[in-house]
């Protein structure tokens, strides 16, 4: 009996142990990917062990408002577990002081991060009254690491520097190194979207510019000729 | 909400009943209605202070907001202390106030008011008088505290000074705790108190 048991285990554990924990992350997200069908046969015992290891951790994820376990769970960045309409609550009943309840960090409705469990999204409440839980926050990595001063030159928006740089030589220098002014909407762009206003009218400037430029150059060397 | 704070009510009544300092006999807490908003508290007064082998009772309120905002919990035995008013029993602590939060409990509370009277804020007064007498004559302080501790709270020291000028003070009818309150806030000076009380 506790051979059949414990096969399944060594099959993923040295998967687990010669990969990285990078790659193993991966292997996680398809599995809850697949959840659905294998429920029915293959995950009814693992199902059972979790039962009993969740009665004994229960007090682990209480909420430290409502002192039940903790329904749309979110966790400061002190590392403190509050149901999200509670702390809501919280929060909303002391706007000028927003502190946690537990150990009095500085804590806001923006820096919460919401914890999704493996069946989370099958428990989704009515969030009639409370609004909605913040979304995870999600960092893109860098996609350069080296030196940022050529985002400029790729960048769309190469040609509006260029047209600058003809007339006054300084002042295309001061533009081009004040470039992070720039940076900033591309940097923001994989969060907020390609679509806000703001975005596109930026990249239909910089288009015009380009167009302007172009044709200014090539009206000088006509003239020239 | 009235709902999470009964049912939070009832799962810190087991944590209170569960806890270490029931077993030592610290802290005590009790039901008074059936609708779990109305609750007597009981600490025991700390060892070293005035207070040591008093029990001083508490009336708790749980507000409907609870636990966003803090239980109003008043002193009901009697006692002498800088942060606590000696006629009502309304007690000056920030985390009954301002600094309350949604995490402390009534445990919290109970052990949170033990450990004010085992050290007083006097530069933060709720009696001012008593204060000032912490401030500037310690050592009647402490003789009163325990006197009070005595009278109300079943402390075991006794006064006998103190106590046959409470006597002057009823045979000139004045009640027990008047004379008492008078003769504290006098620093047991008899002539003075006497003045206050027929001024």
């Amino acid at each position: 009996m506790s051979s059949s048991t414990s096969n399944p285990l060594p099959d993923v554990e040295p998967q687990a142990s010669t990969s990285e924990s990078s790659e193993y992350k991966p292997q996680q997200s398809t599995q809850y990917s697949f959840k659905p069908s294998p429920e029915n046969s293959k995950t009814s015992t693992k199902a059972d062990f979790t039962d009993d290891e969740e009665k004994k951790d229960d007090s682990m994820y209480v909420c430290n408002i409502c002192l039940d376990i903790a329904k749309d769970a979110v966790v400061s960045m002190c590392g403190h577990l509050y149901c999200w309409p509670c702390l809501n609550t919280w929060l909303e009943t002391r706007p000028t002081r927003q502190l946690c309840p537990v150990c009095k960090a500085a804590i806001s409705k923006e820096k919460v991060i919401p914890l999704y469990g493996r069946n989370s999204d099958k428990q989704q409440d009515p969030r009639s009254k409370v609004p909605p839980r913040p979304q995870g926050q999600r960092t893109e990595p860098d996609p350069n690491t080296g030196f940022q001063g050529f985002q400029s030159f790729n960048g769309a928006d190469g040609g509006f520097h260029l047209s600058f740089g003809i007339g006054a030589f300084p002042f295309g220098f001061f533009a081009s190194s004040f470039n992070f002014n720039d940076m900033r909407p591309s940097a923001r762009a994989p969060q907020h979207q390609q679509g806000t206003p703001q975005f596109e009218e930026d990249q239909f400037l910089s288009k015009v510019f380009l167009w302007v430029a172009l044709f200014f150059f090539s009206w000088l060397i006509l003239a020239e000729a | 909400m009235a709902n999470m704070a009964v049912s939070r009510i009832k799962r810190e009544f087991k944590e209170v009943l569960r806890s270490e300092e029931i077993a030592q006999c610290s802290i005590k807490l009790e039901l008074v209605n059936d609708c779990f908003t109305e609750l007597r508290g009981e600490i025991a007064g700390p060892p070293d202070t005035p207070y040591e082998f008093g029990t001083f009772l508490l009336e708790i309120h749980v507000p409907e907001t609870y636990p966003f905002n803090p239980p109003k919990v008043k002193f009901l035995t009697k006692i002498w202390h800088p942060n606590i008013s000696s006629v009502t029993g309304a007690i000056c602590l920030d985390i009954l106030k301002d600094n309350w939060a949604a995490a402390m409990t009534l445990r919290t509370v109970l052990l949170s008011l033990q450990a004010l009277l085992a050290s007083p804020e006097p530069d933060d007064p709720q009696d001012a008088v008593v204060a000032s007498q912490y401030k500037e004559n310690f050592e009647m302080f402490c003789r009163t505290a325990k006197h009070w501790t005595n009278s109300y709270a079943k402390g075991p020291h006794k006064f006998p000074d103190f106590d046959t000028k409470i006597q002057r003070l009823k045979d000139m009818g004045v009640s027990e705790f008047d004379a008492r309150a008078a003769l504290s806030r006098h620093n047991w000076d008899l002539n003075r108190a006497t003045e206050q009380l027929f001024s």
